[in-house]
């Protein structure tokens, strides 16, 4: 190789170095500073809560908005049945995966712009996800508080499944996502069911409730079906500093109050 | 609740899809058997290394833009770039500062993205353009007429970057990005042009007794399991459960004519490929 040819590098800890070395990877390994440790992410369910409309959606909003003064919240919502009728029109059509996830961000785009209409008057804002980006941090200092996309913004470039083709990253997946890399205080998933069941309680009356859980421990119990996606526990395994998620039942009123505060109610899920 | 939808869908899954867990195994495999449209089975994505080309200025690059403008009557190229020694840098800084690895993607995306405007600037008198992911609905058209477009290796995950297993350096660049294009639109090949002949046995840049590797399935590299890698990890383990990408290639970017000949569908470099591919049927 011509001397010319030589690759010019930028001094630093990593130059030269291969960033799939294991070794050199092992060597990154530091402390993480969290960026806004007051933050509460707070998801409102898709299919669980927003597809209700005004008896499930009105109530937990008056909640969040009572909550206000003691805790700065930004709310992520899911996309409900208009994403799973898109995938079973793009399914059919022969669509892959990350084409599915780009039309499905569209359907909790719709979710989560309601829900900022229905919060503007309580200085809520909606921030799309390259303002998240740059704008977050800024806006809670100005504004009462945001709401975002909860499906993250993977679009094509989102992962072929390992059954299937639905979209691995979901409005679960994003919102715990904007909790972790802001080091968030806490990730409360708001649902239609109490928590965690060993089997759905939906379909099945003798299920039984678990409070609290280790992530690891819940995926090596391979529960049929979660009421959370899967691959937030694979993302809990390795938390840096939001270290838990807590679902809880968002049509019982104070029961986002409570969690805000930090007591025990629905399900805890841990790294 | 009442369910508006269910009736009035298409399909027996669909009505499956409207009520039931999409947590649930059997419904994730019920999608399986749905057909797989390719959406650009011509295309041939490209990525040009940061580090390994990119960093090196005119006498690697040069020569490899003269390559690709050769073959632009012939082949139809998706460019991703790679990002470099400048993203080494920022995320050293950026990991002694304590910021997540979320915070490490937006900075690293950055310089994948000055690659990306350097290579245009180099390919505009081709009338090639760079095209960020909100601009790809508009990408068969440039494809179409000028058989070339540009973009950043990065995929555009921002904030919501995954935490890697070990460490602090974002697991998905753009090695992960490249291919997750290629995967998406059902590509005719996955092309990656670097500074080596593909895979060694070790780092040939710092063991002489590494070996060449001209064929492997994933399977077997990911069961040895090596220290280093001509790849990101990600990419192997996309590769198992890609549908459509049953290969990828690896060529020295510094030697003219390498790109050409995998571009031709000859067994240059190194391929991996998938042993255990559930591909289905195409449409």
């Amino acid at each position: 190789m011509s001397a010319s040819q030589a690759a010019q590098h930028v001094v630093s800890r990593l130059m030269r170095e291969s960033l799939v070395d294991k070794k050199v990877i092992a060597g990154t390994e530091a402390p993480v500073r969290a960026i806004l440790p007051k933050l509460n992410v707070i998801q409102i369910g898709g299919l669980s809560i927003m597809d209700r409309g005004r008896e499930a959606v009105l109530p937990l909003l008056d909640e969040i908005v009572a909550n206000q003064d003691e805790h700065t919240q930004v709310v992520g919502v899911g996309p409900g049945v208009r994403a799973r009728h898109i995938f079973a029109v793009g399914l059919d059509l022969g669509l892959p995966t990350g084409a599915l996830a780009t039309l499905a961000a569209k359907s909790s785009a719709q979710n989560a712009y309601m829900v900022a209409c229905l919060l503007a008057d309580s200085g809520f804002v909606y921030l799309e996800a390259p303002f998240i980006v740059q704008l977050l941090p800024a806006m809670l200092a100005a504004a009462r508080g945001a709401v975002f996309n909860g499906i993250p913004p993977y679009d094509l470039w989102e992962h072929p499944p390992a059954i299937g083709k639905i979209p691995p990253h979901g409005s679960d997946a994003g919102s715990y996502l904007v909790g972790e890399v802001f080091g968030a205080r806490s990730v409360i998933l708001l649902k239609d069911v109490d928590g965690l069941y060993t089997t759905d309680p939906k379909t099945n009356p003798g299920a039984e409730f678990i409070a609290e859980i280790g992530a690891a421990e819940l995926i090596a119990r391979k529960l049929s079906t979660l009421p959370i996606e899967p691959t937030v526990l694979e993302l809990l395994v390795r938390a840096k500093l939001a270290k838990s998620i807590r679902i809880v039942n968002g049509l019982v009123p104070g029961n986002l109050t409570r969690a805000l505060n930090g007591e025990p109610i629905g399900t805890l899920i841990h790294t | 609740m009442p369910d508006p939808v269910q009736n009035a869908m298409l399909t027996e899954l669909g009505q499956r899809l409207a009520s039931g867990s999409l947590s649930d195994a059997t419904l994730q495999r019920a999608t399986e058997s749905t057909p797989n449209l390719a959406i650009l089975p011509w295309v041939n994505v490209v990525k040009i290394g940061g580090q390994s080309i990119m960093d090196r200025g005119r006498s690697a690059v040069m020569p490899l833009i003269d390559e690709i403008v050769a073959n632009l009557p012939h082949h139809k190229m998706i460019l991703g770039t790679g990002a470099g020694t400048r993203a080494r840098h920022v995320y050293s800084l950026a990991i002694d500062l304590g910021m997540p690895v979320g915070v490490l993607t937006v900075l690293g995306t950055a310089v994948a993205w000055q690659n990306a405007q350097m290579l245009q600037y180099l390919l505009a008198k081709h009338g090639i353009a760079f095209l960020e992911p909100e601009g790809f609905p508009s990408l068969p058209h440039y494809l179409m007429e000028r058989g070339a477009v540009i973009c950043q290796g990065m995929p555009p995950y921002k904030l919501w970057e995954e935490n890697p297993e070990i460490g602090r350096i974002p697991p998905q660049r753009t090695d992960t990005g490249c291919f997750l294009i290629a995967e998406v639109f059902g590509a005719r090949k996955m092309i990656y042009a670097k500074d080596e002949d593909g895979l060694y046995t070790a780092d040939p840049k710092k063991d002489p007794a590494a070996r060449h590797i001209p064929r492997i399935s994933v399977q077997e590299l990911l069961r040895q399991d090596l220290n280093d890698l001509v790849v990101e990890r990600a990419v192997l383990e996309l590769m198992l459960t890609a549908r459509n990408i049953s290969e990828i290639q690896f060529v020295n970017g510094l030697k003219p004519g390498q790109l050409t000949a995998a571009l031709d569908g000859e067994p240059v470099g190194t391929i991996i490929y998938n042993a255990e591919i559930r591909r289905g049927d195409v449409v």
